[in-house]
């Protein structure tokens, strides 16, 4: 703004103070090799002043060692999961603003597009280091009060750290094009102080045991088809469309499909491996055997698809032993 | 230091159309459309080249509206997320080769010849076949939009895996059109080079040319130095996505960051491309309006020359060494391990 009023004020004063119609001549000296060296040399030797110090605060940016906790963020289409390492603690965080709203149906929200239905939870104070990947497509992981913001490359493991020093929500979003609905996978963080930090990882890892222990029993068809719209709703239905009416020729509509009728195997594969060389993603990872079991009969038996087939999570934690 | 250019252009030599009576010895140009399909007069294909560039400009500019009405309001109003990023993605695939880079070549063909005393461009009938490829590679690019799948949705910088596996069918399209595209811009930088070095009037020398010859010559070197590397990089996604390759993918032991140091490999000089020759308009423009001659123009022909250099050693700094690393990995994944 100064620098502008000044260049701007400068020029605008020559212009209209030597105007040829006041008679002025302008002088005609055009070449000075001295003054060439010299508006050269002085800007070299600022960036080089510049860099010194600038190498050394880079370096330690770029030291992810000494953590006290490891995060593993995957960036996949159009979601994040994070994975507390060594706690046996994993879950996927969706956009949490729901598609009515995003249509202009009902109140936008203070966060609109910018809340979560799960925020990733650190800790205040301690080192957590990030380990940042894809499953699909490039994705970036940016929050920019942290001042991170990494690239996530499918196949390539990146490295980032932070320390948080006052407990809050830290909101972020994905930085990097990453089709469809890449304005649609934003980030929450909610910071702890390290004691409530410590009950809540306690609290995930009971609950986790929780879920692992569901696979053994045997679940009804309106248990799996109450959770597979859950689960679907969350994951699916963003390409698929909650209708199951899909988006082709990239996202094949599920409802009336009567391949995925009739395949009973060839579906259950499709969700759990993926389609390769295709959009649709291997899910083992993402989601749980019972959320697996829970989507996979949901798509059997919703929208007039009725199979009346049963997949039990059982049979989905087997073939993920395999 | 350099001597005055003639107060008239040489117009008995290089117009065939406007001056038709002074162009006796030659037939009469056909009329109609062949006229304009078969020209080789280097002002009709500037005035070519211009109309192209300025109506590719008013189609990206029209885009650029879907994309801004659509973010008038926060939520989905008028388009969907598919078909806006295929907004986003045209806007920039035609400004930057639909519009801005055949602008100056359409001043190019105006101007050089003018501006170093030359009758024509030195090679007038690639000249017209330069410009005629472009009408074909963007009705090409444009037809995509109405391919099934819609066209390219992956961004200006089309990013691997984003745009090879993960892409419409229409890419394959969008892949030969900037082929296309990469070959008129190549053919035009040879004949501006061919120009500037071959048919300069008698007496004057490389420092003697107006400034504006001299970014086009830099930047038409700069175009064969990078266009080759783009056709490259599409390429590669060809083989990706039809040939079974991995290049651009990691389980196939290939790197979707490689895809992003070829692109930047055209992508940085590719700025040059687009401003050395503004830089090379003002340098005349302002002179001209404040009657004096520019200051130190040596100096500034040196730093034109630096920037070019620059740009090239700038992406190849970040580039070279992890592509030399990576680029037997990538050709690995097609042949068998032994």
């Amino acid at each position: 703004m100064v620098i502008g009023v000044v260049v701007f004020g400068v020029m605008f004063y020559s212009l209209f103070r030597f105007r040829h119609s006041k008679g002025a001549k302008a002088a005609h000296f055009h070449e000075h090799t001295l003054v060439e060296v010299i508006w050269t040399a002085i800007p070299l030797l600022i960036l080089v002043a510049m860099a010194v110090p600038a190498t050394a605060t880079l370096k330690n940016m770029y030291d992810p060692s000494d953590a006290d906790l490891d995060i593993m963020i995957t960036g996949q289409q159009w979601r994040w999961r994070y994975e507390y390492l060594g706690e046996e603690v994993a879950f996927t965080s969706n956009l949490g603003t729901p598609r009515e709203t995003i249509r202009g149906e009902g109140e936008r929200g203070e966060n609109y597009l910018l809340e979560v239905d799960e925020p990733l939870v650190l800790p205040v104070g301690r080192k957590v280091r990030f380990l940042i990947t894809a499953e699909d497509v490039i994705h970036s992981w940016w929050v920019p009060d942290l001042a991170v913001k990494q690239d996530t490359i499918p196949g390539f493991v990146n490295e980032n750290w932070v320390r948080i020093n006052e407990p809050g929500i830290y909101r972020g979003q994905c930085a990097e094009l990453c089709g469809m609905d890449h304005g649609f996978m934003p980030i929450v963080v909610q910071a702890m102080e390290g004691e409530e930090f410590d009950a809540w990882l306690a609290e995930r890892k009971e609950a986790s045991a929780q879920d692992a222990s569901g696979v053994d029993r045997e679940w009804s068809m309106d248990e799996l088809m109450a959770r597979g719209e859950q689960s679907y709703n969350a994951v699916c239905a963003s390409c698929h469309q909650a209708d199951g009416s899909g988006n082709p020729p990239a996202f094949p509509a599920l409802a009336g499909n009567q391949a995925l009728m009739d395949e009973r195997e060839r579906h259950i594969e499709t969700v759990v491996n993926g389609v390769s060389g295709s959009a649709m993603p291997a899910f083992r990872n993402t989601l749980s055997p019972v959320e697996v079991a829970a989507v996979i009969t949901y798509e059997r038996n919703a929208w007039g698809n009725d199979t009346g087939d049963l997949v039990q999570p059982a049979e989905i934690a087997e073939r993920l032993a395999e | 230091m350099a001597p005055k250019l003639p107060l008239h252009h040489p117009v008995e030599q290089s117009s065939t159309a406007s001056a038709g009576g002074q162009a006796a010895a030659h037939p009469a140009p056909p009329r109609g459309l062949m006229r304009w399909l078969l020209t080789t007069n280097h002002k009709e294909i500037g005035s070519l080249y211009l109309i192209f560039s300025l109506t590719m400009f008013f189609i990206g500019g029209v885009f650029a509206l879907v994309v801004r009405a659509e973010l008038f309001q926060p939520g989905l109003q008028l388009v969907q997320p598919e078909f806006f990023n295929q907004m986003t993605t045209m806007h920039g695939l035609i400004m930057v080769f639909g519009a801005v880079m055949p602008a100056f070549v359409g001043l190019a063909n105006w101007m050089v010849p003018l501006m170093i005393g030359a009758p024509d461009m030195a090679l007038p009938r690639m000249n017209n076949f330069s410009f005629w490829l472009l009408p074909v590679a963007f009705t090409l690019l444009l037809s995509t939009l109405l391919m099934p799948g819609g066209g390219p949705n992956f961004g200006w910088t089309f990013y691997a895996p984003l745009s090879t596996t993960f892409a419409p069918p229409s890419t394959t399209f969008f892949i030969l059109s900037l082929h296309i595209a990469g070959i008129s811009s190549i053919l035009g930088a040879i004949n501006i080079i061919a120009t500037i070095l071959n048919l300069r009037a008698p007496g004057m020398r490389m420092m003697d040319m107006p400034l504006f010859v001299w970014t086009w010559l830099i930047t038409a070197f700069l175009l064969i130095a990078v266009m080759p590397v783009l056709a490259g990089a599409v390429t590669m996604m060809l083989m990706d996505i039809h040939f079974g390759t991995s290049f651009f993918s990691a389980a196939g032991g290939g790197d979707p960051v490689l895809f992003q140091h070829i692109f930047w490999f055209f992508g940085h000089p590719e700025v040059y491309i687009m401003i050395l020759p503004a830089f090379g308009i003002v340098s005349a423009i302002i002179p001209t309006f404040s009657r004096k001659r520019l200051f130190g123009y040596a100096s500034m022909v040196y730093a034109t020359a630096s920037i070019a250099f620059l740009s090239l050693l700038s992406s190849g700094l970040t580039t070279c060494s992890p592509w030399a690393c990576r680029w037997p990995a990538s050709c690995s994944s097609c042949t068998p391990p032994c």
